[in-house]
C-alpha cells in the first residue's frame, strides 16, 4: 500500500440538493406520511369553503343527532350541524394558529437567542433569566394563564401559544451561535470589517435554520394541541364558530346518550393533524439535523 | 455538593422573582375590573371605588407588585372573588385529589413505560417493539380531553356492567375501593402522554447501554441476562428517566387542568378552570404561581438527584 490518501468526498458523485431530498424521502416513509398527511389538511384549511358539505353553523333542529351515514358522513351535533363540514372549517382554526403563533415564537425566539447568543455579556445574562422565568412554568399553564389574562379570543390563543414557544426557539439559536462563533469563517469574517449585524444574518443564522425548520414543525403539533386544549376549556374561539376543541367540549354532554360521532369526528382531526406535523418533524430531525437525532430509536 | 445545592438555590431566586413578575403582570394584563368582579355591573360608584382602594388598585403597579409579593412571600395569597375563600386555603384544600391523581399516573406511566421499554429493548424489531413504538407515537399525538372522552363513553356506558363511573371523587379515607374506582380512568387518560415519551426513553436509554463495552464484560463472566439488564442495564439507562419523570412529576398541575375538568375530580386543575369564566383572578395567579414554583422545584431536585445516581457527574467544575 502506498502512503497517499485519497480524499473519500472526492470520489463522491455530486448530486443536486433536489435529488438528494427525494432519494432521501424515498427511504424514509415517516417523511412521506407526514408530509401527506400535513398537505392534506393544508389543503381542507385552504378549501373548506368550496369543500365542505353544508353549513358549519346553520341550526337544522329537523337534522339534529344524525348518526354518520350518506347524507352525513360524520353525522350531526344536536343543533342539525354536519360534524364533517365543522370539522373542515375548524382545521382553519387549528392551522392558522399553529402557523401564527409558530411565528412569533420563531420571530422573537429567535433574535433573542441570536443577540444573546452573539453580544454575550449582560444582555445575555439577562435574555436568559427572562426565558428561564418562562421555562419555570408548565407550557400550557402559561399559555392558558395568559389566554384566561387577555380574554377568551382566537387572536390571544395565538399570541399566548407564540409566547410559550419562544423559549425552544431562543436557547435553540443561542446555542447554535455559541457553536458556530468562534469558528475561523466568523472570525475571518470580523476580521475584514463585516458588522454585526451582516456576521449574524449572513454568517451566523444560516447555520441555525435547519435546527428551527425541525422546531417549528414539532411546535406546530404542539400549538394545534394546545390551542384545542385551550377551545376545550373555552378559552379559544368563541360558538358556533367551529373549533376543534370546543366541539368535543360541547359533545360532553351527549356521551351518556352514546352520540359519539360528535367527538369523534374533531377528536379524530386533532390527533390525524398533530400526528402529522409530529411525524414529519421527526423524519426532518433525522434528514436535516442528524446531531439531533434521537439514538437507538 | 453542598456548594452546588447552594448556588443553584440562589441561581433560583432571581428566576423565582421573575415567574412572580410574569404572574403579577398577567393578573394585571386583564381588561376585567376586579372591583367591578366583586361588586357587580350594577355596583354604585363609590362602592367601586372603594373596593379598589381596598385592593390598592389605585396605587402605582411597582407599589401593588410589592404589595402583592410582600403577602406571597407570606404564604397569603389573596381571596377568591366569589367565594372569598383564602387562596392558599382552597389550593390546599384541593391539593390531595391533585397529588392522588398525578401520583396514581406517574406510577401507571412509569410501571408500563419499564415493563414495555425494557421488553421492546431486549426484543428489538419484534412484534412488541413495533407495537410499543406505535404507542409511542399514537401517545404523543393523542390530545388528552379526547382519550378521556373515549374512556368514559367505553367504560361508563358502553360496557355492560359500567365497570367505571364517568367522574367524580370519593375520598380515600371515606370509601377506598369506591376511591380507586374512579381513579382508574382520569389516572390512565394523565398517565397516556408521559407514557409515550418515557418509554421511547427507557428503550433508546437502554439500546444505547446495550452497546458499551462493559455490558459484554458482564456477560462475558457468565451473568445470567436478567441480571446483566437489571444490574448493569437499567442502573445506567435510568439516569435520563429520572430528568423525565422528575419534570413530569413537577407538571402534574398542568396535566390537571384538563384531566380534572374531563372527569369532574376535585383538584386544583378544575379549581383554576372553574376560575377562568368568573375572572376569579386571585384563584387562577395563585394555581399559577404554585405550577410554576413546583416546577421549578422539580428540576432542582432532578440535577440533585443526577448527582446521587450518576458519581462521574461532578458539579465541582460547573460549581467553580
Amino acid at each position: 500500500m502506498s502512503g497517499t490518501t485519497v480524499p473519500l468526498a472526492l470520489g463522491r458523485r455530486r448530486e443536486s440538493p433536489a435529488s438528494t431530498v427525494g432519494a432521501f424521502a424515498r427511504r424514509n416513509p415517516r417523511m412521506i406520511i407526514g408530509g401527506a398527511l400535513v398537505v392534506a389538511w393544508v389543503f381542507v384549511a385552504a378549501f373548506a369553503p368550496l369543500i365542505a358539505p353544508y353549513d358549519p353553523i346553520k341550526v337544522i333542529p329537523s337534522d339534529a343527532l344524525i348518526p354518520p351515514g350518506a347524507s352525513h358522513w360524520l353525522g350531526t351535533d344536536d343543533l342539525g350541524r354536519d360534524v364533517l363540514s365543522r370539522v373542515m372549517w375548524g382545521s382553519r382554526v387549528s392551522l392558522s394558529v399553529g402557523l401564527i403563533s409558530v411565528s412569533i415564537g420563531l420571530l422573537l425566539g429567535v433574535t433573542i437567542g441570536l443577540a444573546a447568543g452573539y453580544l454575550g455579556g449582560t444582555f445575555d445574562l439577562i435574555a436568559m433569566r427572562g426565558i428561564d422565568a418562562l421555562l419555570a412554568f408548565p407550557a400550557l399553564i402559561l399559555a392558558i394563564a395568559i389566554t384566561s389574562s387577555l380574554g377568551p379570543q382566537i387572536q390571544n390563543a395565538m399570541i399566548a401559544i407564540g409566547i410559550v414557544a419562544i423559549p425552544a426557539y431562543a436557547r435553540l439559536t443561542r446555542g447554535q451561535v455559541l457553536t458556530v462563533r468562534a469558528r475561523e469563517f466568523i472570525v475571518a469574517a470580523r476580521t475584514i470589517g463585516a458588522s454585526p449585524l451582516r456576521i449574524v444574518i449572513r454568517h451566523i443564522f444560516p447555520n441555525v435554520v435547519n435546527a428551527l425548520i425541525v422546531q417549528a414543525t414539532l411546535s406546530t403539533a404542539f400549538a394545534i394541541l394546545a390551542e384545542a386544549a385551550l377551545s376545550f376549556l373555552g378559552l379559544g374561539p368563541q360558538p358556533p364558530y367551529p373549533s376543534w376543541g370546543q366541539d368535543i367540549a360541547y359533545s360532553q354532554r351527549y356521551l351518556p346518550n352514546l352520540k359519539w360521532w360528535m367527538s369523534v369526528g374533531p377528536g379524530v382531526a386533532i390527533f390525524t393533524a398533530v400526528f402529522a406535523f409530529n411525524f414529519l418533524g421527526d423524519a426532518l430531525r433525522d434528514a436535516l439535523d442528524p446531531r439531533l437525532r434521537r439514538s437507538g430509536s | 455538593m453542598i456548594s452546588y445545592i447552594l448556588r443553584r438555590l440562589l441561581l433560583m431566586i432571581p428566576v423565582a422573582l421573575l415567574v412572580t413578575v410574569v404572574v403579577f403582570a398577567l393578573a394585571r394584563l386583564s381588561p376585567a375590573d376586579p372591583a367591578l368582579v366583586i361588586a357587580g355591573e350594577q355596583a354604585d360608584p363609590a362602592v367601586l371605588t372603594a373596593i379598589r382602594e381596598q385592593l390598592g388598585l389605585d396605587k402605582p403597579l411597582p407599589v401593588q407588585y410589592v404589595a402583592w409579593l410582600s403577602h406571597v412571600v407570606r404564604g397569603d395569597l389573596g381571596r377568591s372573588f366569589q367565594t372569598r375563600q383564602r387562596v392558599l386555603e382552597a389550593i390546599t384544600e384541593r391539593l390531595p385529589a391533585t397529588i392522588e391523581l398525578g401520583a396514581a399516573a406517574i406510577l401507571i406511566s412509569v410501571t408500563f413505560a419499564l415493563a414495555i421499554g425494557i421488553l421492546s429493548a431486549v426484543k428489538r424489531n419484534s412484534l412488541i417493539d413495533l407495537l410499543s413504538s406505535s404507542v409511542t407515537l399514537m401517545g404523543v399525538s393523542f390530545p388528552s380531553f379526547f382519550l378521556g372522552l373515549l374512556l368514559i363513553l367505553l367504560f361508563a356506558y358502553v360496557i355492560p356492567g359500567h365497570i367505571f363511573p364517568p367522574g367524580g371523587y370519593v375520598p380515600l379515607a371515606t370509601d377506598p375501593s369506591e376511591n380507586l374506582r374512579r381513579l382508574v380512568l382520569p389516572a390512565a387518560t394523565l398517565a397516556t402522554a408521559s407514557l409515550a415519551i418515557n418509554l421511547r426513553q427507557v428503550r433508546s436509554s437502554l439500546l444505547d447501554v446495550f452497546g458499551l463495552e462493559y455490558m459484554r464484560t458482564a456477560r462475558a463472566k457468565g451473568l445470567r441476562e436478567r441480571t446483566v439488564i437489571a444490574r448493569h442495564a437499567l442502573k445506567n439507562a435510568l439516569i435520563p428517566i429520572v430528568t423525565l419523570v422528575g419534570i413530569q412529576v413537577g407538571a402534574i398541575i398542568e396535566g390537571a387542568f384538563i384531566t380534572e375538568t374531563v372527569f369532574s375530580w376535585p383538584g386544583i386543575g378544575r379549581l383554576a378552570v372553574q376560575a377562568i369564566p368568573s375572572q376569579d383572578y386571585p384563584v387562577v395567579q395563585g394555581v399559577v404561581l404554585v405550577s410554576a414554583i413546583s416546577y421549578m422545584l422539580s428540576t432542582l431536585v432532578v440535577d440533585l438527584l443526577y448527582a446521587w445516581l450518576d458519581p462521574r457527574i461532578s458539579y465541582v467544575s460547573a460549581a467553580a
